[in-house]
């Protein structure tokens, strides 16, 4: 499917217009109104970046690779796109993202060390048999319609480093850059290169290469540009943070479109390169500000703001989720 | 929801009525189906469509059954039901097998393909009754053109099938390829592990290419063309061309040097060299090839593709103004296939540019039974068993099912025959 995107069922079925995505999950509220009063949650992106740093760390305990994590991601994604998410285990939901997903990246793990690694993780997962995890695994695979395949912006990534002559510390923070992508609905609005092309942006204008990582921020990502690229980031288990801090980002974002020519070579040529291909600017443009507005409200992350929302709705499973996963 | 059971969607037996089952395998079972009619009524209740706009009128159910025998339990899909699962429903070409959808209920996976009245396999077996008679030159071509159509379109989306042979490649009753069973399929763009790391054998013996019988790591989709060279090869005499013995794998020990297998096709090709394949040396079997000619002398003289041709062509009965033989290219394009050297063999783009496809100026059918009297007996559907078995035991053996051996002999007794 690598050569043909434009035909894949992500493309097809699983990319939405902005508009679009609000529509779905205005239906998914209105349907759900009482769950919503009852059970607050968090910035839908903080959401999704507390359930990234749990993926990561299972991801580490087990040895799994990011491309198996970044699927599980988009499964996650896209079920919760159909399904209200206070009707769910959270938990459960993510421990069987990743079974399948190690599946469909070839890197299969058995049911019941899945099982028993997301039990020791989360306490919260609230089962014992690796059934459950089967029977997960069945809604899953119905609320994604069997549309497995994911095209991730890795590869283009991958094509896009020699053109622009990233150094591998670039390519790296690009890469930690993609991953914190996948806080956000990017995945769900443009084409994997378009993602890609907004990391590199991104990763040139913050580190212009001989610099020092002057613009960089805190990043413990970026601590792990030794590591190979494939392997899950190795973060400290209380270390998690964005690659890039909410200024940083703002000020790439100003002075890369102002026509920052200064920034070096580099840049010119990704600018130069960008106004001869046939990428659509508009989502370019439209996907670095939502990488900026990630990084923005990142600043407000809270693990335990998210942790004890999902806690209040699990725990009341038994009224909340009556109708559990499967569709209504 | 923890607890909360899994409810489908759909449900097979609110939209199929089961005609018959069509045979069982290692995977589960395939059922012949037709869309659910109300009772009373001739007038199907729902229709499925073709993409193409067409109604679908049969259908081909393929019931995975969980891992374990009589298991009530979900214990998770298997890795290759997930494949054939997800590759099908992204793919999609008019000489693939095409998807109509999938029903998960009651702990088993329900695969709903559009019927095929044929496949190769019945067809050899069909031309290799007696009176033997060879498959028309037209219907050969337009088959290998259709498979090697359908092969590029999977391999310019980075799958390789892996397991091409005869029975996976149906034909449907207007004379159309459609290549099926993607169950060991998969993508090869930059896997995560090497190929080989995943599934220790891939494609049945007789069609495994030479890469892989010496233990190739990285192997490409070049495994696919030498396979649908066997394919070639056993259309035009009927028979598989390197009909070995598979050697067991003893226990949990290291996958065997299939021998025998490297023998069969050394007794035609004569066994590879290193000046006709330069990185043969650097297989891991390479030392066990040197012990191949004792144990079949054969390979030391070997016939040759040329002589297998032109016995072939002449046992087959070709010849004479019903059916002349295929053109002298069709030798040509059989030897590019089956060309040791992985990196030598012709691609599915180039094969399709072969001059047996296009030396006449006329490219050929897309119906493969076009021009022909020859009709091929339909699918043999047993209608014992009417019940797809969505409720009690999935996947266990039910007495008076019948077993794949009554409907399709073994293979050795149906070549004999």
């Amino acid at each position: 499917m690598a050569a043909n995107y434009w035909d894949s069922t992500q493309a097809k079925f699983w990319t939405f217009t902005k508009p679009e995505l609000v529509d779905m999950r205005k239906d998914l509220e209105k349907a759900n109104q009482q769950l919503y009063n009852k059970y607050p949650l968090p910035d839908r992106r903080l959401m999704s970046i507390y359930i990234q740093q749990q993926l990561t760390k299972l991801g580490r305990r087990m040895s799994l690779r990011q491309q198996a994590l970044a699927t599980a991601q988009v499964y996650i994604k896209r079920f919760y796109l159909r399904v209200e998410m206070r009707k769910t285990n959270p938990y459960l939901i993510m421990a069987t993202a990743v079974y399948l997903a190690c599946k469909m990246e070839e890197c299969p793990q058995h049911i019941r060390l899945m099982l028993g690694e997301a039990a020791r993780q989360w306490p919260e997962l609230g089962v014992s048999e690796s059934s459950k995890i089967g029977e997960c695994e069945f809604a899953l695979i119905s609320q994604l319609s069997s549309r497995l395949i994911c095209h991730h912006p890795y590869r283009s990534l991958t094509e896009l480093s020699p053109i622009f002559g990233l150094s591998n510390e670039e390519t790296q923070l690009a890469h930690s850059i993609i991953n914190d992508s996948y806080n956000t609905d990017l995945i769900l609005l443009y084409p994997p290169h378009v993602l890609a092309i907004v990391a590199v942006f991104l990763a040139v204008v913050l580190r212009p290469a001989g610099q020092p990582a002057g613009l960089q921020a805190h990043s413990t990502h970026a601590s792990a540009s030794q590591q190979s690229p494939t392997q899950a980031s190795p973060t400290s288990a209380t270390g998690f943070s964005p690659t890039v801090s909410s200024s940083a980002a703002q000020q790439a974002f100003l002075g890369g479109f102002s026509g920052l020519k200064q920034a070096g070579p580099k840049l010119s040529k990704l600018v130069d390169w960008l106004a001869e291909s046939k990428v659509d600017m508009n989502a370019v443009v439209d996907a670095t500000q939502e990488m900026v507005s990630l990084y923005d409200v990142w600043e407000s992350y809270s693990e335990r703001a998210c942790k004890e929302g999902i806690t209040k709705f699990v725990k009341d499973g038994g009224t909340a989720g009556s109708s559990g996963v499967g569709p209504k | 929801m923890n607890g909360t059971p899994y409810t489908p969607q759909r449900h097979i037996n609110d939209h199929y009525d089961i005609v018959g089952f069509i045979s069982s395998g290692t995977y589960g079972r395939v059922y012949k189906a037709v869309c659910k009619r109300t009772p009373g009524s001739s007038q199907p209740t729902t229709q499925a469509k073709h993409p193409d706009g067409r109604n679908i009128e049969a259908f081909a159910i393929k019931k995975f059954k969980p891992d374990k025998e009589g298991e009530l339990q979900y214990t998770g899909i298997s890795q290759s039901a997930i494949r054939e699962m997800a590759l099908c429903t992204e793919l999609s070409h008019p000489a693939l097998i095409h998807l109509v959808e999938i029903i998960l209920e009651s702990k088993c996976i329900f695969m709903v393909f559009e019927y095929a009245e044929h496949d190769l396999l019945q067809i050899i077996h069909h031309h290799s009754l007696l009176p033997r008679t060879p498959i028309p030159a037209s219907a050969l071509r337009s088959c290998m053109y259709q498979i090697f159509s359908g092969l590029l379109y999977l391999h310019q989306n980075w799958v390789i099938h892996r397991d091409l042979k005869p029975a996976n490649i149906m034909v449907t009753s207007s004379g159309a390829i459609k290549i099926g069973d993607l169950g060991l399929a998969r993508l090869f763009y930059k896997p995560l592990h090497a190929l080989f790391s995943g599934d220790k054998v891939v494609v049945t013996i007789w069609y495994r290419a030479p890469e892989l019988l010496l233990g190739s790591r990285h192997y490409t989709p070049a495994i696919d063309l030498w396979a649908v060279g066997c394919i070639f090869a056993e259309l035009l005499s009927l028979r598989p061309i390197f009909k070995g013995e598979e050697a067991k794998q003893d226990s949990k020990k290291a996958v065997p040097f299939q021998r025998n297998q490297m023998g069969k096709i050394g007794e035609i090709l004569g066994l590879p060299k290193k000046v006709d394949w330069p990185l043969l040396p650097a297989m891991p079997e390479f030392p066990n090839l040197q012990t191949v000619n004792m144990h079949n002398p054969g390979v030391n003289r070997p016939i040759g593709l040329d002589k297998w041709y032109r016995n072939t062509i002449q046992n087959n009965n070709y010849g004479g103004p019903q059916s002349p033989p295929p053109d002298d290219s069709a030798l040509d394009l059989l030897k590019k296939l089956l060309e040791y050297d992985p990196l030598k063999r012709l691609t599915a783009e180039q094969a399709l540019k072969h001059p047996y496809f296009t030396g006449d100026g006329k490219l050929p059918s897309w119906n493969c039974f076009e021009g022909l009297e020859t009709k091929y007996p339909p699918r043999k559907v047993s209608t014992e068993a009417h019940e797809i078995g969505t409720g009690s035991l999935p996947g266990t053996k039910r007495s008076g099912l019948p077993d794949d051996s009554l409907l399709r002999p073994p293979q050795k007794k149906m070549r004999d025959g």
